[in-house]
């Protein structure tokens, strides 16, 4: 067998070699096709993963927090759920919000491989200087547990994040807000909570502009000095979890949300409506290049189907010295095949080429030097292979079957 | 597949016995369908036997090449039946019919029919290489043998356009013989040659039978091969009309 495919591949070399020009252009267009779809992909992949991955890192991959989906219901209704209760003009008594039993939720996120959880208090102040007054939103953190879960640390413009720890009454405010306060590095502002707390707060770090994540509105305290100043001490009402797998991270909100009924939520779910922008890109995406790889087949398709109208004669002499007509078709399918296999390598080298050229690219980006994010995995070469492969095939198979309708007796009998 | 061993059968079939011609053709028609149908073989009755040179004859369109194509199993009878060996082959499928055509039978026909893309050797080589049977290093052997019988041995790496008319028509002897064939047909071989080639060629296909036993069919419109020929089958409007044995 393996004789017979070596001499089938022999006589598919040889109508290659003889049409040289045709070949090329075959060729180029495979090559041309899977370069671009390698470069536009890597582009849109790369761009999409940084995307996501800003989206993933910048918060928690879960935020536990002190809500219920639901509101609780009424102790009258919940006693006498099958009756007809009419409750009216009741009086609720105002609980203190928190989390309950946050340390049991903590350890069950720590046991989760890899998972590891950063307990913190939210909650509203209002800072004075002179004059002004802003409203800020102040999370209490523990600086070296939320520094494992988000990348808060990384956006500092100035200052460290473990500073909160060696300051007393340490805080960090974004760039935009320390600039219409007239705040910098090492100033003392005073906030006020709602309860009417009072306290001197000394700037420790500042972040970066520009973080839509996290908002200009929005300041980062030690956990306890937050607990105080908000006049709620011990209490917690987020827990920030962050994964080994993000992608867990639906399943294992719904988990902690069946177990504990506070809601959880996973980045998918406070993100979906940018992932619903991004599978429309996709979509996009693979509909143009679909259609580039395709177009590429054409090539295949036409120099194939010329191969077979040239070749009638040598068909018939093949068919008469006693080659079957699966033979026959064989050859010309190996023709589309070769075709698409040298122009799936030079298209290889050629993505290669381009991506070099695109990842050399620099772009100024506030002030900093930036990279196209490309993604180079070997998944997007797989993919333009095995899509060229099976049009070519394809493509190759259509005109080849004609070579099964030549007929021999015609040809000998009319022999030119 | 466990039972009693069969007991031999009591006397050989009795068919074995008797004489089998190599390919017999029984009652071969061939129409072409059209209204009304063209009938290109009416009726034909032929026996082909080993060792005999038989050239069909008659005049243009008188359907010699079309029996010619029936007896080479290249095309299909619409009537009657084709024996090779004494077994049915009309009914077989087409990759049967390839494979008795790759196995038993060889081809030379008017215009030689080379693969221009392959030089003489390999031409020679490629019957060969698709049966399979040798290694490619005897497949080389045997067709520079084949070629060296052709007187062809020094243009065995030659492209069939930088061979004259006669060689390219030995190239293609040699191709037909590369399986060693039991069935050698032509169809007007020497109709593009000059008369010395023609005789070379004439003198091979003799050769071919009378030495090496082969059954040679001739489809010809050339008097000189019609002379030499073993068996003489002359044929009018589709009809084998006369079988003369000769010499």
């Amino acid at each position: 067998m393996a004789g017979r495919l070596g001499l089938l591949l022999h006589i598919a070399a040889k109508h290659l070699l003889v049409r040289r020009r045709q070949t090329m252009v075959a060729v180029s267009g495979v090559a041309v096709g899977v370069g671009f779809f390698l470069a536009v992909s890597a582009l849109m992949v790369g761009s999409q993963s940084d995307f996501v991955k800003t989206l993933i890192d910048a918060a928690p991959h879960i935020i536990v927090s002190d809500e219920l989906r639901s509101p609780q219901p009424q102790p009258g209704r919940r006693v006498y759920g099958e009756g007809a209760v009419a409750l009216r003009g009741y009086k609720v008594r105002n609980e203190v919000r928190g989390i309950k039993d946050w340390q049991r939720i903590l350890r069950e996120v720590d046991a989760i491989p890899g998972a590891i959880g950063s307990p913190s208090l939210s909650g509203a102040v209002t800072l004075r200087l002179g004059g002004r007054e802003e409203a800020l939103g102040i999370v209490g953190i523990d600086p070296a547990i939320e520094a494992r879960v988000t990348t808060i640390g990384d956006k500092l413009r100035s200052g460290r994040l473990i500073d909160l720890e060696r300051t007393q009454g340490g805080i960090i405010v974004s760039e935009e807000l320390a600039q219409r306060l007239g705040l910098s590095m090492g100033d003392i502002v005073s906030a006020t909570s709602a309860r009417g707390a009072s306290r001197s707060l000394r700037i420790v770090a500042l972040f970066k502009k520009g973080q839509a994540q996290l908002g200009a509105g929005q300041g980062y305290m030690l956990l306890r000095e937050a607990q105080s100043l908000l006049g709620r001490p011990f209490v917690i009402n987020r827990i920030g979890v962050k994964l080994a797998d993000p992608y867990q991270a639906d399943a294992v909100a719904k988990r902690i949300e069946a177990r504990h009924a506070y809601k959880a939520e996973s980045w998918q779910e406070r993100s979906a409506d940018f992932l619903g922008l991004l599978l429309t890109r996709n979509v996009i995406m693979y509909t143009v290049v679909s259609a580039i790889l395709l177009v590429a087949s054409f090539g295949i398709y036409t120099a194939v189907s010329n191969s077979v109208a040239d070749k009638r004669r040598d068909i018939a002499i093949l068919r008469s010295i006693g080659f079957s007509q699966g033979d026959l078709q064989l050859i010309f399918v190996m023709e589309g095949l070769a075709l698409a296999v040298i122009g799936v390598i030079a298209g290889w080298l050629l993505g290669f080429a381009l991506m070099a050229v695109l990842g050399s690219l620099e772009f100024p980006i506030r002030g900093e030097i930036q990279h196209i994010p490309l993604d180079r995995s070997s998944r997007q070469y797989l993919i333009a292979a095995a899509a060229s492969l099976t049009a070519g095939i394809v493509a190759a198979w259509l005109p080849a079957r004609k070579s099964a309708r030549v007929d021999p007796v015609d040809i000998l009998r009319g022999a030119v | 597949m466990n039972g009693p061993p069969q007991p031999p059968p009591l006397q050989a079939p009795a068919r074995a016995a008797a004489h089998v011609p190599l390919l017999s053709a029984e009652h071969l028609v061939r129409t072409l369908p059209g209204d009304p149908p063209v009938t290109l073989v009416a009726d034909a009755d032929l026996v082909i036997e080993p060792g005999k040179f038989t050239a069909i004859v008659g005049p243009s369109g008188c359907g010699k090449s079309s029996l010619l194509y029936l007896l080479a199993l290249i095309d299909r009878p619409t009537g009657g039946r084709l024996l090779l060996e004494g077994q049915d082959v009309t009914p077989l499928s087409g990759d049967e019919r390839a494979k008795l055509r790759l196995e038993r039978f060889g081809f030379v026909f008017q215009f030689h029919f080379l693969l221009p893309e392959f030089d003489a050797l390999e031409n020679v080589m490629i019957p060969m290489r698709r049966l399979g049977r040798l290694s490619l290093a005897a497949a080389e052997a045997r067709a520079l043998e084949l070629l060296g019988f052709m007187g062809l041995a020094d243009k065995a790496h030659k492209s069939p356009d930088k061979l004259s008319g006669g060689e390219r028509q030995r190239v293609a002897v040699a191709r037909a013989l590369a399986n060693d064939p039991a069935l050698v047909l032509g169809d007007e071989p020497t109709g593009n040659l000059d008369s010395v080639n023609s005789a070379r060629v004439v003198d091979l296909f003799r050769q071919l039978a009378h030495e090496q036993g082969r059954a040679v069919v001739c489809v010809t419109h050339d008097p000189a091969i019609a002379e030499v020929a073993d068996v003489r089958v002359t044929m009018l409007d589709g009809r084998v009309i006369e079988v003369k044995q000769q010499g």
